[in-house]
């Protein structure tokens, strides 16, 4: 494995300009950047973090205290564990099914020799993820429908006498969601498969081990980095979802994000929303920093995060 | 051919048709002439392209995101290159650091960042008008920005900058002459992204849209709730192709393959 080979997703790891001088003219430029995302990223997680904790917003409303009473309300009431599980449930269900459908994908993409199948690859992988998720879980809602293309066409077959109850349920929610976000698995998997020298597997299998065991005992057990990442980062999508468990799920389904949505529009409870969503940001970020440090570790660059 | 290499073929080819097939019936659902879905299409009409583009609804919200997607990419591109070459020719201390940072928004589920900046203009009593909006999708599309910038940058040689300046260039001559022309490429990479991520932006839209502000895909999500008809087929096609135009700007200009490798 190359040292020196960058990271799948994020982070580029070529950080080795030397450093004879400190910061030049040009580190002024990092101003700007600097700005936005103090005003619109590191400022609005702090407020929604204080919202969070206040009896109220201080800006109108007089004698706002500290209160942990919005966390207390979370843990306290069996419903939000619930939907807590839910969400969770779903989440495990869209990573198991975006892993084993695209690690096969991600294999054939790292040992495809020529440039234009990896190209075609590449696209065929990428393609839906310029198509919006409204517009995907769209197609979703169709194929999977009553009427849809799965259901018509096992009944014109007659291999099925009604519909099967596809839309509305768990099950569609978890073919939706593993759709928008095989992607990410894929490009993940790939990053990690195509640094697996083939020769190792070749030598397995010239030693007489059948292909398939070749696959079990040398690239999968050095891929483990790569599912264990990709993994991670689907977790992560998935649960913070909002369209496609709304509209696949038939609003049967209530998620953590849906929840938050709800208790802005319908409760117009603020500071409850602003702690479920720091709950979610909790749980995502570690789901993140534990993306990036299987990544990490596996380029050798350890002081990433 | 093995049958072990035909079955792991045949299954890449079925995963393959998971992965694609769904926009393809999109297609097929905006051409059908009945105002249900039904499978197989029972023939052939334009109609429904005709009431999309002359529903003032759905017009209003396409503009709207034609224009935001517009102001978006030039905010992006801006905060993007400017951190970019800070980040990779100003040495900075922590430069790594930094880039992490600046690329945490991609990370990070963006229906928070939605709900972080809604939960601030609350705070702040600023209510829920455009430039917010545009300031939440330019926080998410940067980070796209500064990732292809950045990998142009560490791409080329910094000696050239150098050349030019043994040869007698001034800073600004270099840079407007050698580093700029370079980094065009990852520039514009970039934007194109910034610009398909901004147009079909649903998560960060979600919490910051104001009344009468929709974008399409918050329209096309409100009227899926209720109705699925050839409308919404219609109108999903002419997002995808007005994405396609743009991605065929991306394979023009740096191949798609630069982003393959990010």
């Amino acid at each position: 494995m190359s040292e020196a080979a960058t990271a799948p997703a994020a982070l580029t790891s070529d950080d080795a300009a030397p450093r004879r001088t400190g910061p030049n003219a040009l580190a002024w430029l990092i101003l700007p950047i600097a700005l936005l995302f103090a005003l619109f990223f590191v400022l609005p997680i702090s407020l929604m973090l204080l919202m969070s904790v206040l009896t109220g917003n201080p800006m109108f409303e007089q004698g706002v205290r500290f209160t942990p009473e919005n966390y207390i309300r979370f843990a306290s009431d069996s419903y939000n564990w619930e939907v807590l599980w839910i969400t969770i449930r779903i989440g495990l269900s869209t990573t198991l099914a975006a892993l084993l459908l695209g690690y096969p994908l991600a294999h054939l993409m790292a040992r495809v020799h020529s440039r234009t199948g990896h190209a075609l690859l590449l696209i065929a992988v990428l393609a839906p993820m310029l198509t919006g998720i409204v517009v995907r879980t769209f197609a979703w809602m169709a194929i999977l429908s009553d009427t849809g293309v799965v259901n018509a066409t096992l009944m014109r077959f007659g291999l099925i006498d009604r519909p099967l109850p596809l839309l509305n349920s768990e099950t569609g929610i978890v073919i939706g969601l593993t759709h928008i976000y095989i992607p990410y698995m894929v490009l993940t998997l790939n990053g990690v498969i195509s640094r697996i020298d083939e020769r190792l597997e070749q030598a397995a299998t010239n030693l007489g081990a059948h292909p398939l065991r070749a696959f079990w005992e040398v690239t999968l057990p050095l891929s483990v980095p790569g599912i264990l990442a990709g993994s991670l980062l689907v977790f992560a999508l998935s649960i913070s979802a909002y369209v496609t468990p709304l509209l696949m799920g038939g609003f049967q389904f209530m998620t953590l994000p849906l929840l938050i949505y709800q208790q802005i529009s319908a409760s117009f409870n603020i500071g409850f929303a602003a702690a479920l969503g720091i709950i979610l940001l909790v749980i995502s970020l570690a789901l993140v920093i534990g993306y990036n440090r299987v990544l990490g570790l596996l380029s050798g660059d350890r002081d990433l995060t | 051919m093995t049958p072990g290499r035909l079955a792991y073929i045949a299954l890449n080819a079925a995963i393959l048709i998971f992965i694609l097939a769904p926009i393809a019936i999109i297609f097929v659902f905006a051409v059908n002439p009945v105002p249900y879905i039904d499978f197989p299409p029972s023939g052939f009409t334009w109609d429904w392209f005709v009431q999309f583009f002359t529903s003032d609804i759905f017009m209003r919200s396409l503009w709207l995101s034609l224009r935001v997607a517009a102001i978006v990419t030039l905010l992006a591109v801006f905060f993007g290159a400017t951190a970019s070459l800070a980040i990779a020719r100003g040495n900075l201390p922590g430069a790594r650091t930094i880039t992490a940072f600046v690329l945490s928004p991609l990370m990070l589920p963006a229906i928070l960042t939605g709900l972080a900046l809604f939960q601030a203009y609350m705070f702040l009593d600023i209510g829920r008008p455009l430039w917010g909006l545009v300031m939440g999708h330019v926080l998410v599309t940067t980070p796209y920005v500064v990732r292809t910038t950045l990998a142009v940058l560490h791409n080329f040689d910094t000696r050239l900058e150098e050349a030019a300046t043994n040869l007698g260039a001034g800073p600004v001559r270099v840079y407007f002459e050698v580093t700029l022309p370079l980094i065009k490429p990852g520039v514009i990479a970039g934007g194109i992204f910034a610009f398909i991520v901004s147009f079909d932006q649903f998560p960060v839209s979600l919490f910051l849209i104001g009344p009468g502000n929709e974008t399409l895909p918050i329209t096309l999500f409100n009227y899926l709730k209720f109705e699925m008809d050839g409308r919404i087929a219609a109108a999903s096609v002419v997002s995808i192709l007005i994405s396609l135009v743009v991605v065929i700007g991306i394979d023009r200009t740096v191949g798609l393959r630069s982003y393959g490798k990010m």
